[in-house]
């Protein structure tokens, strides 16, 4: 009879579909478009509203406020400040999310991954996850997200992220611009694409330290690349900064010891046999 | 008969239309999930199935055994001879896979990403069939194209064949610096698949093809999977007491001072700075 052979039709087409679907078990479609390579718009500075340093009006508390001018002092006479990054020390959290060299993002269905140049990839879980108890600190955390669909069109468009867990030191920027040393951070972000520009990221991003008097959120800003050319940009690779002890000092291009600041005496060299010529 | 019809019709449209929305089928693909460690007990020398060192008799041509050979004296007295590794620039290819530490492998449409949990480590290996790109940057880890291969005929890829050229240096297989050629040619083939009895071991053919050697030469590497992996941040230039300055490599003495790495090793050279007498 023609209406029970259509209902028996369909019947065995939707089970073809639901089975094609199990078996695919990660809906792309689900989740919004953020392949290809993000660079930064702007400069290097934290707040990209703001000029570096002094000009980013940190909410610094006193005691962190006089630690920033100490390091920007030393950074004027040719030292490294409070920056660790001469060192090759990754930058950690949050400053990761200024995106110096370009990224990526990798979606997979329990975990988000963004991947940099320069620096080991940060994982997101998105699991449901809770925060583990016993965990060793790193330098970019340890991230739990969530993903939101705002607009409630069956499809993502946010990222919600909270970062904690991280060891030090950290700054916000190559000036020095300094988190606490308690590494008590905490870092959360909303993470999407322009309404008009999908070539276009934006990372609201709030960090809480007890190096602050408050809150403090900036929202970086990504351009899209879809055929991007990755470049291996490594830190230590002819790095000319050292340091021996808490000094810093540089490497001339002839190969030999040098200070990074006038007047800089050269290091203790107690543990060599120094025989005279 | 005609609703019959147009009800299958419409059905497959919409088999059709899922199949489309859904862009990467991973049912294609084996399950490479998880973290891929170093199994216990085995060193990280490069071929794991020999001793290290002299051990490993690298088929190295008779330049690069005399290179080698200093290499060798010289990390006896306290140097680094030909592994460059200890100022934290990365192991590049090959060495990256004797996964010192932990890797995650990451399949997705066009590009397979190997992570590995050290030295910002990362490879992509493109699998979209592209041609190798005329003007790249080399790089330490350098460039990969790789090919899916359902070698057993079971309807799922099940090796990935991948080949790595566009090198820089200065590279070593392992820490005792077996040299690689200073011309940097090196080509890296591998085939990497699951252990057919064990999902949870995967197998990295790994054959090096460059001119310090007299022929290429072949070693499997072997990882054991953790399935809830705990990743730890393993941050070299953290704590790094090597120091290099100029072409000569010294030490950082507990107390935060220079020191020597080798017996009698002289003090660097102190041109730049004032002294003053004391």
């Amino acid at each position: 009879m023609p209406v029970r052979s259509s209902i028996g039709a369909v019947v065995l087409a939707t089970v073809i579909v639901t089975t094609i679907a199990a078996a695919r078990a990660h809906d792309e479609t689900k989740y919004p478009d953020w392949s290809g390579q993000w660079l930064r718009t702007g400069g290097i500075q934290w707040d990209p509203t703001k000029p570096i340093g002094r000009g980013q009006q940190a909410p610094l508390t006193p005691e962190y406020q006089a630690i920033f001018e100490a390091s920007l002092a030393d950074q004027a006479l040719g030292g490294a400040g409070n920056d660790p990054r001469y060192a090759c020390l990754p930058v950690g959290m949050p400053r990761l999310m200024s995106v110096i060299f370009p990224m990526e993002f990798i979606f997979t269905p329990k975990t988000t991954y963004i991947l940099f140049e320069n620096n080991m990839p940060r994982r997101i879980y998105t699991d449901g996850r809770s925060w583990p108890n016993h965990l060793e600190p790193a330098f970019a955390g340890y991230s739990i997200g969530k993903w939101i669909d705002g607009d409630a069109d069956g499809r993502y468009d946010m990222l919600e992220v909270e970062t904690r867990h991280m060891k030090g030191p950290r700054t916000y920027e190559g000036s020095g611009l300094p988190l606490h040393k308690d590494n008590q951070t905490i870092v959360k972000e909303r993470i999407y694409l322009d309404k008009t520009n999908p070539d276009i990221l934006y990372d609201e991003i709030t960090t809480i330290d007890h190096a602050l008097t408050r809150p403090w959120t900036v929202t970086k800003k990504f351009r899209r690349d879809h055929n991007p050319t990755w470049i291996e940009n490594d830190c230590s690779e002819d790095n000319h900064h050292l340091a021996i002890g808490k000094e810093h000092y540089f490497l001339s291009a002839d190969g030999y010891l040098m200070p990074a600041k006038k007047g800089q005496p050269p290091p203790d060299l107690r543990y060599f046999n120094q025989s005279k010529k | 008969m005609r609703s019959s019809i147009r009800a299958i019709t419409l059905a497959g449209v919409m088999i059709i239309a899922a199949a489309g929305a859904q862009a990467f089928d991973q049912s294609n693909y084996p399950d490479w999930s998880g973290q891929w460690k170093r199994p216990a007990g085995v060193g990280n020398q490069w071929d794991t199935s020999k001793p290290p060192r002299r051990g490993q008799q690298p088929p190295l041509t008779p330049e690069y055994q005399a290179i080698y050979e200093a290499n060798l004296k010289d990390q006896a007295a306290g140097g680094q001879g030909t592994d460059p590794t200890y100022t934290c620039i990365p192991d590049g290819m090959p060495r990256a896979m004797n996964v010192i530490f932990p890797m995650e492998i990451i399949i997705q449409p066009n590009i397979t990403y190997v992570m590995i949990e050290y030295l910002s480590m990362l490879r992509r290996i493109y699998t979209d069939g592209r041609n190798w790109p005329k003007d790249a940057e080399p790089s330490f880890m350098g460039y990969s194209i790789g090919k899916w291969i359902d070698e057993d005929g079971g309807g799922r890829y099940n090796v990935l064949e991948v080949e790595t050229r566009n090198l820089k240096g200065p590279r070593a297989f392992d820490a005792s610096g077996i040299p690689l050629h200073a011309d940097n040619q090196t080509v890296v083939k591998e085939r990497i698949y699951l252990d057919t009895s064990d999902p949870n071991i995967l197998h990295d053919e790994v054959t090096t093809i460059d001119n310090a050697l007299t022929r290429p030469w072949t070693v499997t590497k072997n990882y054991h999977r953790v399935r809830n992996p705990v990743w730890v941040e393993a941050i070299c230039a953290e704590g790094n007491q090597h120091v290099r300055i100029g072409t000569e490599n010294y030490m950082l003495s507990a107390d935060g001072y220079l020191m020597p790495a080798k017996k009698d090793q002289p003090p660097p050279d102190l041109r730049y700075f004032k002294q003053t007498g004391k």
